[in-house]
């Protein structure tokens, strides 16, 4: 069953974004991503004395001619990013009327298609309970988008999810891309730390919280018995009336906000969105606004 | 406290069957969603509530307890007892003719009782009531009542009599009220004013009401001349007022202008040809609050005691010239052929349909049935007449009649025979009539026969007899022979009623006739009334203004006579500023020792409705979300 649907007019739309990197890209490979090192691309960087046994080709003839002293020009050096996107597989973004899990994937696939445009590697991963579930593996060109791309709808959204837990044992690399955790981030478990540890391992973080409507503005009223979906041994039992609904629309502000807060303590990006909202209005608007992609 | 229906507080066995209702009845909807991790975090941003609020959950099972406990209380009826807080009222209500008095529609009789019952309704419960009605007679309409509703409809009920009240009476009930119990509250509801009052308040519904009447209405009818004379009265105010005189049947009315003074009667006068008449309004154009009194209708009595007579003969002359001089006779005449003719026509052979029935030397071929009988000079024995002819008596000179002993005979005798001056009578030729089986008065004889003898036949109706012929005598060309023929006549015919006008409160009478199957009296406001008439007088009590109607059926005859007479307001009670002496009550008013009640189930009633209505808002706020 096809999960998700992004057209290819989106997808054309998409190849015209770039995703910003803000550290310095340290991947082996060239790539199509500035690094902070000088290297061999085209975009001029810098000059410096001519020494022995630099490379002749590169010493600026036209500096010589004006200065009569050797100068050689630097080049910044282009490096391939390694994309690593984590989906909350937990039961929680796959139940209720919203399709949160449908969403995610639609996010998932638009970035990885993002990420193979731009010539870079792109692995996905499903976070369940404490571990951490590699769908796709270093994917790198178009054909092995076309061929991977089918296994996120193979992903089955159950059980709990601890994303600090989960990311933190897994290899995440090291200075040489984005990582895209994707969840409803709607639990008690830790994800600071999962944060923490993909900043100190210089990683570009992005947090991608969706939520459905009726989390975003819930209309319910009336006395209620709420089981929780991915544990029924939770359970919310109230009359639910004008004040509680003002109370949960705080406590959404709060849980939003202390995530957004916290991605921009640690420079990551943060991104809210509903799971009815149209993919291309996340990427041109949310995205794009933030800085995320250009 | 008490209850009424103790019973009813068994319906609070419902309060812990609602509880266990409310408490096995789960009424929140079950629902898995995502997470509950947002709604348990919303906790925290939750507001600390007032520990009032959180009856919010349960706001709906504390109504309907409530419910069930006004309703169970309301049904147990609860009444509470409130010590000396009620009253013993005694209202006296005048309903004489001058509570008629009416402006905006309302006489001042309604004023009154709505006073009275605005102070019934406002007493507390428990308080006991006691109307009396002082109209023509002191009525005492009902006593120490406790219920406040059939108070109030007795009350409703009261209509204004139209005579002057019994204020002596009335005084002696309230003083018996006020001797039985001083703490009892007195009321006068009243139009008049007392000059000296005591353990009473009087209630004085009088406004200063206009009003006219016309009175003292005289006629005197002589040498076809009428003259009606009268009075006309302003009570409040001079005016100028418009006295007209219409006659029944007749069409504009006669008018006068009368100037009168404040309290004064002035006199007014019509003069008209006329040689009879059957009835006479005089009334007043200007509109006052008393309409009663506006108005005076008269009968002529002539017209009302007048009677047809059939007389049979071939020579009835001295007969007919006798009847000629009674104004209220109308004759018929017949021939011996042609009454025998008439009566052959009948199957019975009873000619009828006339009052009086005079047989002149004709034997009548069976007795009329349905009027009174006359014979003169019968030949032979008619059946019912009772008495019997023997044979008739052929003298060959005149002998004396002699008249009865007045003085030793009935004072029937006395009345027949007044004012004949008895001079000497003589007959040649006489009937001598015997075999008497009904009782006669005989008034002349002859030897040992009745030549003139009264008396009832069969049938009742009166008889009269002379047993010989009028011109075998010189009786006919005496003046004691028209006097006698009027004595006859009128106990032939007694008046039925002798007056035509009264005042309200006034003892009529009526003259029993013979042979009277019954008496009717119709009076203005439609009430009927059939008269004993085993008595020669009959008599009622006039207690409506305005036009009464007098019926006498006679036994047998089909053709009831009609009388009618008129009575009016008394001159007393159309006074609109009437005072009076003085309506003490003695003795020294007490405290109160009745206990009042309160019944509380108004109050229940409306507490139980406004719950209903709580608790549908609340089931509503519920049910449908409306916040």
């Amino acid at each position: 069953m096809n999960k998700f649907a992004i057209n290819e007019e989106f997808l054309q739309q998409v190849e015209m974004l770039q995703m910003l990197i803000k550290n310095n890209v340290a991947g082996l490979f060239g790539g199509n991503h500035q690094s902070k090192t000088y290297g061999s691309s085209c975009e001029f960087a810098d000059y410096r004395d001519y020494v022995s046994g630099d490379d002749v080709t590169k010493i600026d003839w036209n500096a010589y001619a004006r200065f009569e002293k050797l100068y050689l020009k630097l080049y910044l050096d282009e490096r391939q990013m390694h994309t690593r996107i984590y989906i909350d597989a937990s039961r929680s973004m796959g139940y209720g009327k919203g399709r949160k899990d449908e969403q995610a994937l639609r996010i998932a696939a638009a970035l990885m298609y993002l990420s193979i445009c731009e010539m870079d590697k792109v692995s996905v991963f499903t976070i369940r309970d404490k571990q951490v579930h590699e769908v796709i593996s270093s994917a790198l060109g178009k054909d092995a988008f076309y061929n991977s791309v089918g296994k996120l709808n193979e992903i089955e959204f159950d059980g709990d999810s601890c994303i600090s837990e989960a990311i933190v044992p897994s290899a995440v690399g090291y200075g040489d891309g984005m990582s895209v955790i994707i969840s409803d981030f709607l639990t008690d478990n830790d994800f600071q730390t999962a944060i923490d540890h993909l900043t100190g391992k210089k990683r570009d973080i992005l947090c991608v919280q969706i939520l459905s409507k009726e989390e975003l503005n819930p209309k319910a009223r009336g006395k209620l018995h709420y089981f929780d979906s991915e544990n029924t041994a939770k359970f919310y039992r109230k009359n639910i009336n004008r004040e509680i609904a003002q109370a949960y629309k705080q406590a959404l502000e709060y849980a939003t906000g202390r995530i957004r807060d916290y991605c921009a303590a640690r420079g990551a990006d943060y991104v809210l969105c509903s799971a009815e909202e149209p993919v291309n209005q996340i990427f041109f608007d949310k995205f794009v606004n933030m800085g995320v992609l250009k | 406290m008490t209850l009424l229906f103790p019973l009813g507080l068994l319906g609070l066995i419902g309060v812990p069957v609602l509880i266990a209702i409310y408490i096995i009845k789960n009424k929140y909807t079950e629902q898995v969603i995502s997470s509950t991790y947002l709604w348990t975090l919303s906790e925290k941003f939750l507001k600390r509530r007032n520990p009032i609020n959180k009856l919010t959950g349960i706001i709906s099972l504390i109504l309907q307890i409530l419910i069930v406990v006004f309703l169970s209380v309301a049904i147990a009826h609860p009444v509470f007892i409130l010590p000396n807080a009620a009253n013993e009222y005694c209202f006296i209500l005048d309903a004489s003719g001058s509570m008629n008095f009416q402006t905006d529609g309302k006489t001042r009789l309604d004023v009154g009782k709505e006073h009275i019952s605005s102070l019934i309704r406002s007493s507390t419960d428990g308080c006991v009531y006691t109307l009396v009605s002082a109209g023509n007679s002191v009525d005492i309409l009902y006593e120490e009542l406790d219920d406040k509703e059939r108070a109030l409809a007795l009350l409703d009920a009261v209509s204004p009599a139209f005579t002057a009240n019994d204020v002596d009476g009335a005084l002696g009930v309230a003083q018996a009220y006020f001797n039985q119990n001083p703490a009892v509250k007195t009321y006068l509801v009243t139009d008049k004013t007392y000059a000296e009052t005591g353990n009473v308040e009087i209630v004085n519904v009088a406004a200063s009401e206009s009003n006219f009447a016309v009175t003292d209405v005289t006629y005197t009818l002589k040498g076809g001349k009428l003259t009606v004379e009268g009075k006309a009265v302003s009570y409040a105010a001079d005016a100028l007022l418009h006295v007209n005189l219409q006659f029944e049947g007749e069409g504009e009315p006669l008018t006068q202008e009368v100037s009168v003074k404040k309290g004064e009667p002035a006199e007014f006068r019509f003069e008209c040809e006329k040689d009879t008449f059957v009835s006479m309004k005089l009334y007043l154009s200007e509109r006052d609050a008393l309409k009663l009194d506006d108005e005076i209708v008269i009968y002529n009595v002539e017209h009302e005691n007048s009677y047809t007579v059939l007389l049979i003969g071939d020579t009835p002359f001295f007969i007919e010239a006798a009847l000629a001089s009674l104004k209220n006779a109308r004759i018929e005449k017949l021939t011996k052929t042609e009454y025998e003719t008439r009566a052959n026509g009948v199957a019975d052979k009873t000619v009828s349909g006339y009052d009086l029935y005079i047989f002149d030397s004709v034997d009548p071929l069976a007795l009329p049935k349905d009027g009174a009988v006359w014979l003169f000079n019968p030949q032979t024995t008619v059946p019912d007449t009772g008495f019997g002819v023997e044979s008739v008596r052929d003298l060959p000179a005149s002998v004396r009649m002699e008249y009865a002993d007045i003085e030793n005979s009935p004072s029937l005798v006395e009345r027949l025979l007044s004012g004949l001056s008895m001079t000497d009578i003589y007959v040649k030729k006489y009937v001598e009539c015997g075999e008497f089986y009904r009782n006669f008065t005989p008034l002349i004889f002859c030897g040992d026969y009745p030549m003139v003898f009264t008396g009832s036949n069969a049938f009742g109706n009166r008889e009269a007899v002379f047993a010989f012929d009028l011109h075998d005598t010189h009786t006919s060309i005496s003046a004691d022979y028209a006097l006698l023929i009027r004595n006859l006549i009128g106990y032939t015919f007694p008046d039925v009623i002798e007056k035509v006008s009264y005042y309200c409160g006034e003892v009529m009478e009526i003259n029993i006739v013979g042979n009277c199957d019954n008496v009717r009296i119709d009076t203005p406001g439609g009430n009927v009334v059939f008269l004993d008439t085993s008595r020669s007088t009959g008599e009622h009590t006039l207690a409506e203004v305005g036009l009464y109607t007098v019926t006498v059926t006679k036994h047998g005859d089909d053709r009831p006579k009609k009388y009618y007479f008129y009575a009016a307001l008394p001159e007393e009670e159309r006074d609109p500023s009437a005072s009076a002496q003085s309506f003490v009550i003695r003795g020294e008013a007490g405290p109160s020792t009745r206990d009042g009640t309160f019944d509380s189930l108004v109050i229940l009633f409306i507490l139980l409705a406004l719950l209903f209505l709580a608790d549908w808002m609340v089931y509503c706020y519920e049910q449908y979300q409306l916040r």
